[in-house]
């Protein structure tokens, strides 16, 4: 669906986004963009919804350059971030302008709203002008407008700035329902959390460069420079004693009550430790990984290419 | 994990709906209609209109009826005659015109900038073109709207009242229409190019007036300091009513021939070009 072929972005002399190559499979799914303020995860959506050409490289969205290409822009919806919306405006009158400009028209366009409002749940509210609606709803609006076409890939930059946390998990919740309906959704965020509730697959963006890309475990186990670091809560000594003898071990401390050791090779070494376990020999009362979430994969990956 | 769908939805038939200027153009349309400002000029601009197609009824009476002879020559001693009278069925009209373009005009591209809207708009099947030639088109088509009433209900009470020897020439719409769209078009590519360099509807209209007086000023400055009149063709307030003036062959209009035609091309082709320049998907930035 998405193919990145060292596509790059300038904004005259400053690089927005260095070349870049990735993949995005055809089919429904979350993709969460991820990266700091100022990673190019805005340079990178305006490459793939067209709004400007790469700098360098080839960008392909279902096959085709999507810079200024209605092939490719009427099979995708964008929602941008801010939730700026002229507030003298009804919804619903709005919303139609969208449609049209889709190339909606009569009752199909009719039918298309009324689905579309529907989904972000808006039938009662859209006829009220933008200035009387919330945060949440001229978000939901905004969202509308990208679902008219029934897009089979939605981009949505930053979705959740600003939402309380009701309308972001009612968001998530909608994204995840279009995600299982075949849309290919790529969702963009500075906050982790936000990423990690939503999916697993991420892209990681810093500094302009696309530092990883795939499931937050598969990332973490490319890391070979920082060791998976796991808690082993029990009896110390014997746990310390046992964690000594592992070739994996790459360090270990001993905290009150418990073990943290730092493994290479998590994979390896978690068959022996639940055979250990099943045998007797490890008095283990609770096993928690400490750095195999995205926060720890976020941080390290960063901290090495800062 | 990601979730996968087996199939994916059949999509809905698209292409099918108007052009995408057309649509933009509909809609702000429809915004101004529903704003006070359309009716308050609405209401202004129909009472002009019935003072001059009343002026037409009169001019026809004091052309025919003897007991008002002292009364014509009055009127004739006072009154502009001949070209100047046809040119000037759209003059009171052209003041009023620059400020109505200036109100809805300034906010026709700024209104978008404030509220982000042209990323949405070119992340649809929509082309800087399309929408450039939306906000041109209705820029222009808003004075011209205008315009054509005074153009053509004083020449259909004219050719009612005395056919071909009525007040207004029987070829006025042939002279005047040209002059209109020109005129508006100049209006138009102003407003658009003074919208797309503000950043909020309100310092919009501020660019209209100012860039309209501003040239203005500026050439009649240069006009007093060199003598050299030709500088008037800088002033966009002279330029649209020199059309009318040129295409019914005034002795004396305001702006000559060569100035009209070099200021016209000028502003048309500067304000143009900024537009199509601050609306780039480049400046839509996300």
């Amino acid at each position: 669906m998405i193919n990145l072929d060292r596509a790059s972005l300038r904004y005259g002399p400053i690089l927005g986004l260095s070349p870049t190559t990735f993949e995005l499979p055809d089919g429904g799914g979350i993709t969460g963009l991820l990266g700091p303020n100022g990673a190019g995860k805005s340079s990178l959506l305006q490459l793939l919804s067209g709004l400007l050409p790469p700098s360098g490289g080839e960008v392909r969205v279902f096959g085709e350059a999507p810079f200024r290409n209605p092939a490719v822009l009427s099979r995708l919806g964008l929602v941008p971030e801010g939730d700026r919306l002229p507030t003298g405006l009804r919804g619903d009158r709005w919303l139609r302008m969208m449609g049209e400009l889709s190339g909606l028209s009569g009752e199909r366009l009719q039918a298309a709203m009324a689905r579309a409002m529907d989904t972000v749940g808006m039938v009662e509210r859209s006829r009220q002008t933008f200035a009387r609606m919330s945060k949440g709803m001229r978000q939901r609006m905004r969202l509308a407008q990208a679902l008219l076409h029934e897009p089979e890939l939605l981009i949505l930059d930053e979705p959740f700035n600003g939402l309380d946390p009701e309308a972001r998990l009612t968001l998530m919740a909608l994204l995840r329902s279009l995600a299982e309906q075949g849309t290919r959704i790529l969702v963009s965020s500075h906050i982790l959390s936000e990423i990690a509730q939503l999916t697993d697959r991420i892209l990681l963006l810093f500094r302009g460069r696309l530092l990883a890309e795939g499931t937050v475990t598969e990332i973490r186990q490319l890391l070979d420079r920082h060791p998976v670091e796991l808690r082993l809560t029990g009896e110390a000594q014997v746990l310390a004693r046992w964690a000594v003898e592992q070739p994996e071990l790459a360090a270990m401390r001993i905290e009150d009550g418990a073990v943290v050791i730092s493994v290479r090779s998590p994979r390896d070494i978690l068959p022996r430790l639940q055979q250990a376990v099943a045998e007797g020999s490890l008095p283990i009362r609770a096993l928690d990984p400490l750095d195999l979430n995205l926060d720890a994969v976020f941080q390290y990956l960063t901290k090495d290419h800062a | 994990m990601p979730i996968y769908a087996p199939t994916l939805p059949p999509s809905p038939d698209l292409h099918l709906g108007q052009p995408p200027a057309l649509v933009i153009m509909r809609f702000d349309l429809a915004r101004l209609w529903r704003q006070k400002i359309g009716r308050f000029f609405g209401f202004t601009f129909v009472a002009i209109l019935l003072v001059k197609v009343g002026w037409i009824y009169g001019k026809y009476l004091m052309d025919t009826n003897q007991s008002l002879r002292p009364l014509q020559q009055f009127a004739q001693a006072i009154l502009t005659q001949g070209a100047e009278f046809q040119a000037g069925l759209l003059n009171p009209a052209m003041y009023l015109l620059w400020f109505l373009v200036a109100l809805v005009g300034g906010g026709l591209v700024a209104r978008d900038t404030l509220y982000r809207v042209r990323p949405l708009m070119y992340a649809h099947p929509v082309a800087p073109r399309d929408y450039l030639l939306a906000k041109l088109g209705f820029a222009s088509l808003l004075p011209f709207a205008i315009l054509l009433p005074f153009a053509i209900l004083p020449w259909l009470m004219s050719l009612l009242l005395a056919g071909t020897s009525g007040p207004v020439w029987v070829t006025a719409p042939l002279r005047l229409l040209p002059a209109m769209a020109v005129s508006s078009l100049l209006m138009g590519a102003i407003a658009v190019g003074a919208s797309s360099m503000a950043a909020t509807p309100r310092a919009g209209i501020g660019w209209v007036l100012g860039l309209v007086l501003g040239a203005g000023t500026l050439a009649s400055m240069i006009h007093g300091l060199t003598g050299i009149q030709a500088v008037e063709g800088l002033n966009p307030v002279l330029l649209a009513e020199a059309w009318p003036q040129l295409m019914t062959g005034v002795e004396r209009p305001l702006v000559t021939w060569l100035p009209t035609l070099l200021g016209t091309a000028f502003h048309i082709g500067l304000w143009t070009f900024v537009a199509a320049r601050r609306t780039r998907p480049s400046e839509a930035v996300i």
